[in-house]
C-alpha cells in the first residue's frame, strides 16, 4: 500500500468520488419521486400491488451489467444509461417500502383520523405518510448504498466512476489504487447512509428515545433480491 | 338528539348486524349500548358518524338526516373515542387534542391554548402537553383521547369501549371522571361497552342488545335492575341485581341507634350496663374523636374487673362504615355484613360515629326506599316467569 | 437496431452453438460458477443464521453485516483478489462465497428470530430439546424467508459471475467482456440477454421450489405482510 499515491492523485480521486456520488444519489432520489405515487396507489388499491410486486421482483433480478448493456442501443455509453438503470433498481427497493410503511400505520390511528373528519388526501399527507417515513427512508438508504456500489460496474461500459480506480489498478497491477477505490466507495456509501439517518431523525421527533424497531422483518421481507 | 328510525345493517354475505332498530338518544344524557360480542352495538354507534352506512332506515342527528351531510363535516361535529385511543404517535399531546380545531381552521396558538384547557378538564397536568403519546400511561392516553374528542366542543360524544383496555383500578377512575365530566358538560354521549357494570355505573339510559342486533330493553339502570323485561335481560344483568340495585338508594332518613356505644375511656362495667339495657351482645367502642375503633363482645367484658378502661380491651375490627346521607343502602348493607356484630356503623362526613343499624332496621329502610321507587315506576316486579320474546322466523 | 435484435441475431447464429466456448458450454459453466459459491455459502450461512436466530447472540452483528454488504463493490473486490492472488480457483470462489453469505445469513436469522414468541414458548414448554425446537418448529416456519435469502444470493451470484469474467472467469460474462473489448455489440447483447434469461429462470426455480416445500398456510401468511 503506497500512501503517497493518494495526495498525488487527490484531484482525480475527488472528481471520481463526486461522479460516483452523482451516479448513486440521483437515481435513488428519482426512484423515490416515482415510488411515492406508485406506492400510494398500490397501498390504496389492493389489487394493484401484486402485479407491481411481481414486476419489481423480476426487474430486481436482472443483473446490473446486463441492464446497462440492454440500454446501450437506446441511451449509449452515457451517464444517463447508468442513471436510468439504477433508478429502475431503486424503484424496486423503495416501492415495497412505501407500501409497507403505509400499511404499517396502525388501524386505530387511521380510523381515528377518519372519524375526526380528515378527508382521504389530508389523512394521507398529515397522518399516514409522516408515520411511514422511517420505513420509506430505510428503503431509500438501501437504494442509495446499492446504487453507489453498482455505479462502479458502469465503468465496464465506460461510464466514469470510482470503478475507474479498479480497472486502472488491475491494468497497472497496482493494489494501492484498488484499495483506495474500495475505501472511497465504502466511505461514500457510509456517509450517505449517515446523512439519511440524520434526516430520518430530524423528521421523526416522536421516535427519539424509542427503540427503533430495527429495519426488521418488515423491511427485509419487502426488500427484494440484493444487488451486486 | 339522535334518532334511529328503523335502521338495519345487512352485509353482502347476509349477516344482519343491526335489525330494524328504533332508538332515541335524548339530548344531554349518557346512553350506554351494552350487549354480548357481535350484537351490533358497535355497528350502531358507527352509523351515527357514518363510519358504517345503514342498509335501511334513517339516522337523525339534531333532526337532520346524517346521510344528507358531507361525512367529513359531520364528523367534525362529533367526538369519537375508541378503545385503542388512536392517538397520532407523531404529534404531541397538545397537537393531538388540537386536531379538530386545526382542521376547522383555528390558528395554532388558539388551538393549543384550548388543548391545554382541555388537559385540565380531563384531569391531566398541563405539563404533559409537549409529550408524545408513547410517553404516557394507558390511563393518561385515554384521557387525552377524550380531551381530543371534546376539543371542538361537539354536542355529541361517541365512545367505543373506551375503558376496556386499561386495568380495573384505572378503569374505575376513568368511569368516575366521565360521570363528573357529564355533570359539568351535559353532552349527548353514546357509549358502547360489553360490561353491564360499566353501563349501570355511567349510563343515564341503558340499551341492552340481544345477540342478533335487536334491542331487549331500553331503560334507566335502576329499572333495568329492578324490572328486567325478560329472562334474557335478568340473566345478562346478573343474579345479584337486587343488591346492586341498592346502589341507587341513598342511606338517608334512617333511624340510627345510639346504644350501645361507649367511649374508650368508659369502664367495662359501664359498657356492660349499656349493653344489658339495650339487649345487645356487642358494644361499639369509639375513640376520643368519636371515630369508631372496634366492636367488643359483652362476653369478653364479663370476666374483667369492672373498672377496666375499654381502651385496653382488645376489640374486633368493624370492616368499614357508611357515610349517612351520602353513601348508598348497598354500602350500608355491606357494612352490616362485614361487622362482627351484624350492625352497620353510620358516620358523618368527618368519620365520627352517628349511630348504628341492625339488619332488621336496614331491611325496613330498603323496603321504604322500594315503595318510593315503585311510586315513580322503578320498583320491583314480582319474579314470576316472563314470556319469552317472539323469536324472529329463521 | 434494438438490443433484442442484436442479441437474437447473435444467439441464433449456429456457429455459436458449436465448438469450444459455445453457448451451451458457457451456460453450464455460468451455472457452475454461480452454484458452487451458493452451495458453500448456504452451508456456512444457514446453520450460522439458525444458531444466531435461535439464541439471539450476535444478532447486532448480523444487522450490521446486512447494511455493510450492500456497500461492497463487487468489481472492486474481484479485481483486488485478482491482483493479490493472480488468477486462480480461489480468486473468484472466495469473493463470491463471501458475497453470497450476507443475504442468506440475514434472511435465515430473521426467519428464525421472527418465529412467534408464543410458538417458541410452546415448543419449549412441550419438552422439545433445542435441536428439536430448531428442526421441527423454527426452521420450518422460517423456511419462506430462508428461501428468499437463497434466491437473493442466487441472483447475486449469477450477476457477480458475469462481472467476474473481467478477471478472466469463463461463463456468459465472457461474451460480454470480450465483445466490449473488441467492440462487437452482437456477443455483448447476446451474452447479456442469456444472463437475463438465466436470472429469470433462477427466479422461476425458486418460486417453484417455494411452492413445493413451503406449506400453503405459511405461504399465504408471507404474502399477507
Amino acid at each position: 500500500m503506497i500512501w503517497s499515491w493518494i495526495p498525488g492523485n487527490g484531484a482525480m480521486i475527488w472528481h471520481l468520488i463526486w461522479e460516483n456520488a452523482y451516479l448513486g444519489v440521483v437515481p435513488a432520489l428519482i426512484g423515490l419521486a416515482i415510488s411515492l405515487p406508485l406506492g400510494i396507489a398500490a397501498a390504496r388499491w389492493r389489487w394493484f400491488y401484486p402485479p407491481v410486486l411481481t414486476a419489481v421482483n423480476v426487474i430486481y433480478g436482472i443483473p446490473g451489467l446486463a441492464l446497462f448493456i440492454a440500454l446501450i442501443p437506446a441511451l449509449g455509453l452515457t451517464d444517463t444509461n447508468v442513471i436510468v438503470a439504477l433508478t429502475l433498481f431503486s424503484l424496486c427497493v423503495i416501492v415495497p417500502n412505501v407500501v409497507g410503511g403505509l400499511r404499517a400505520v396502525p388501524e386505530p390511528v387511521r380510523q381515528a383520523a377518519t372519524a375526526m373528519g380528515y378527508g382521504a388526501v389530508r389523512r394521507l399527507v398529515q397522518v399516514e405518510l409522516p408515520l411511514a417515513i422511517p420505513v420509506i427512508i430505510a428503503g431509500l438508504r438501501v437504494a442509495v448504498v446499492s446504487s453507489i456500489s453498482l455505479a462502479s460496474v458502469g465503468q465496464l461500459i465506460g461510464v466514469s466512476s470510482l470503478g475507474y480506480l479498479f480497472i486502472d489498478g488491475l491494468q497497472r497491477d497496482f493494489p494501492t489504487e484498488i484499495y483506495v477505490g474500495l475505501a472511497a466507495i465504502i466511505l461514500l456509501a457510509l456517509a450517505c447512509d449517515l446523512v439519511l439517518v440524520g434526516i430520518r431523525r430530524a423528521l421523526t421527533p416522536w421516535l427519539r428515545g424509542q427503540r427503533q424497531a430495527t429495519r426488521s422483518v418488515l423491511v427485509r421481507a419487502l426488500a427484494p433480491a440484493g444487488r451486486p | 338528539m339522535i334518532t334511529f328510525q328503523h335502521v338495519t345493517k345487512r352485509y353482502p354475505d347476509g349477516t344482519v348486524a343491526v335489525d330494524a332498530l328504533d332508538l332515541e338518544v335524548p339530548t344531554g344524557k349518557t346512553m350506554v349500548l351494552v350487549g354480548p360480542s357481535g350484537c351490533g352495538k358497535t355497528t350502531t354507534l358507527r352509523m351515527i358518524n357514518r363510519l358504517v352506512e345503514p342498509t335501511e332506515g334513517r339516522i337523525l342527528l339534531g333532526g337532520q338526516d346524517v346521510q344528507q351531510v358531507n361525512p367529513a363535516q359531520l364528523r367534525r361535529r362529533i367526538g369519537y373515542v375508541i378503545q385503542q385511543t388512536g392517538l397520532f404517535p407523531h404529534r404531541t399531546v397538545e397537537d393531538n387534542i388540537a386536531t379538530v380545531p386545526l382542521l376547522n381552521g383555528w390558528r395554532r396558538a388558539k388551538a393549543r391554548a384550548r388543548a391545554r384547557d382541555l388537559l385540565s378538564l380531563v384531569g391531566l397536568d398541563p405539563a404533559l402537553a409537549r409529550r408524545y403519546p408513547h410517553q404516557l400511561s394507558g390511563g393518561q392516553q385515554q384521557r387525552v383521547g377524550v380531551a381530543r374528542a371534546l376539543a371542538a366542543d361537539p354536542p355529541v360524544l361517541l365512545m367505543d369501549e373506551p375503558f376496556s383496555a386499561v386495568d380495573p383500578l384505572v378503569r374505575s377512575t376513568l368511569q368516575d371522571e366521565l360521570v363528573r365530566l357529564q355533570t359539568e358538560l351535559r353532552k349527548t354521549v353514546v357509549l358502547v361497552t360489553h360490561d353491564i357494570e360499566e353501563a349501570i355505573k355511567v349510563g343515564d339510559l341503558v340499551a341492552l342488545y340481544r345477540p342478533e342486533g335487536r334491542l331487549a330493553q331500553v331503560d334507566s339502570p335502576q329499572r333495568l335492575l329492578g324490572a328486567p323485561a325478560d329472562s334474557y335481560v335478568s340473566d345478562f344483568v346478573g343474579f345479584d341485581r337486587g343488591i346492586r340495585r341498592l346502589s341507587f338508594f341513598r342511606a338517608t332518613g334512617l333511624n340510627l341507634r345510639t346504644e350501645p356505644i361507649a367511649g374508650q375511656d368508659s369502664t367495662a362495667a359501664e359498657a356492660l350496663g349499656a349493653a344489658r339495657r339495650s339487649g345487645e351482645q356487642w358494644i361499639l367502642v369509639t375513640g376520643q374523636d368519636r371515630k369508631p375503633r372496634g366492636w367488643v363482645p359483652a362476653g369478653r367484658l364479663e370476666s374483667l374487673p369492672g373498672d377496666t378502661p375499654l381502651g385496653g380491651v382488645p376489640a374486633d375490627g368493624f370492616g368499614h362504615t357508611f357515610t349517612v346521607d351520602a353513601d348508598s343502602l348497598r354500602a350500608a348493607l355491606d357494612a352490616a355484613v362485614l361487622s362482627p356484630a351484624g350492625h352497620a356503623v353510620g358516620v358523618d362526613g368527618d368519620g365520627r360515629v352517628v349511630g348504628m343499624l341492625s339488619y332488621d332496621e336496614l331491611r325496613a329502610a330498603i323496603q321504604a326506599a322500594d315503595s318510593a321507587a315503585t311510586a315513580d315506576g322503578s320498583g320491583w316486579e314480582p319474579s314470576a316467569p316472563q314470556p319469552e320474546p317472539e323469536r324472529a322466523a329463521q | 437496431m434494438s438490443f433484442f435484435s442484436w442479441a437474437w441475431d447473435w444467439i441464433t447464429q449456429a456457429s455459436n452453438w458449436r465448438g469450444s466456448g459455445s453457448i451451451p458450454q458457457q451456460v453450464l459453466a455460468h451455472l457452475g460458477y454461480s452454484g458452487l459459491p451458493l452451495l458453500i455459502a448456504a452451508l456456512i450461512a444457514i446453520p450460522l443464521g439458525v444458531m444466531i436466530g435461535h439464541t439471539g447472540r450476535g444478532a447486532v452483528a448480523v444487522v450490521n453485516v446486512a447494511n455493510a454488504w450492500r456497500a461492497i463493490p463487487t468489481l472492486g473486490l474481484l479485481i483486488l483478489l485478482a491482483v493479490l492472488l493472480g488468477f486462480s480457483f480461489l480468486t473468484w470462489l472466495l469473493p463470491l462465497v463471501v458475497l453470497a453469505i450476507p443475504p442468506i445469513l440475514v434472511n435465515t436469522y430473521e426467519g428464525v428470530a421472527g418465529v412467534d414468541r408464543d410458538v417458541r414458548d410452546a415448543a419449549k414448554g412441550a419438552g422439545m430439546t433445542a435441536w428439536q425446537q430448531v428442526l421441527k418448529v423454527e426452521v420450518p416456519i422460517a423456511l419462506p424467508l430462508i428461501l428468499v435469502g437463497l434466491r437473493t444470493a442466487a441472483i447475486f451470484m449469477v450477476a457477480t459471475a458475469t462481472i467476474a469474467a473481467y478477471i478472466g472467469l469463463g461463463g456468459l460474462g465472457r461474451y460480454i467482456i470480450d465483445g466490449l473489448a473488441s467492440d462487437q455489440y452482437g456477443p455483448v447483447a447476446g451474452g447479456a440477454l442469456l444472463v437475463v434469461i438465466l436470472a429469470v429462470l433462477v427466479l422461476a426455480f425458486f418460486a417453484l421450489l417455494g411452492r413445493l416445500i413451503v406449506p400453503a398456510a405459511l405461504r399465504r401468511q408471507g404474502r399477507a405482510e
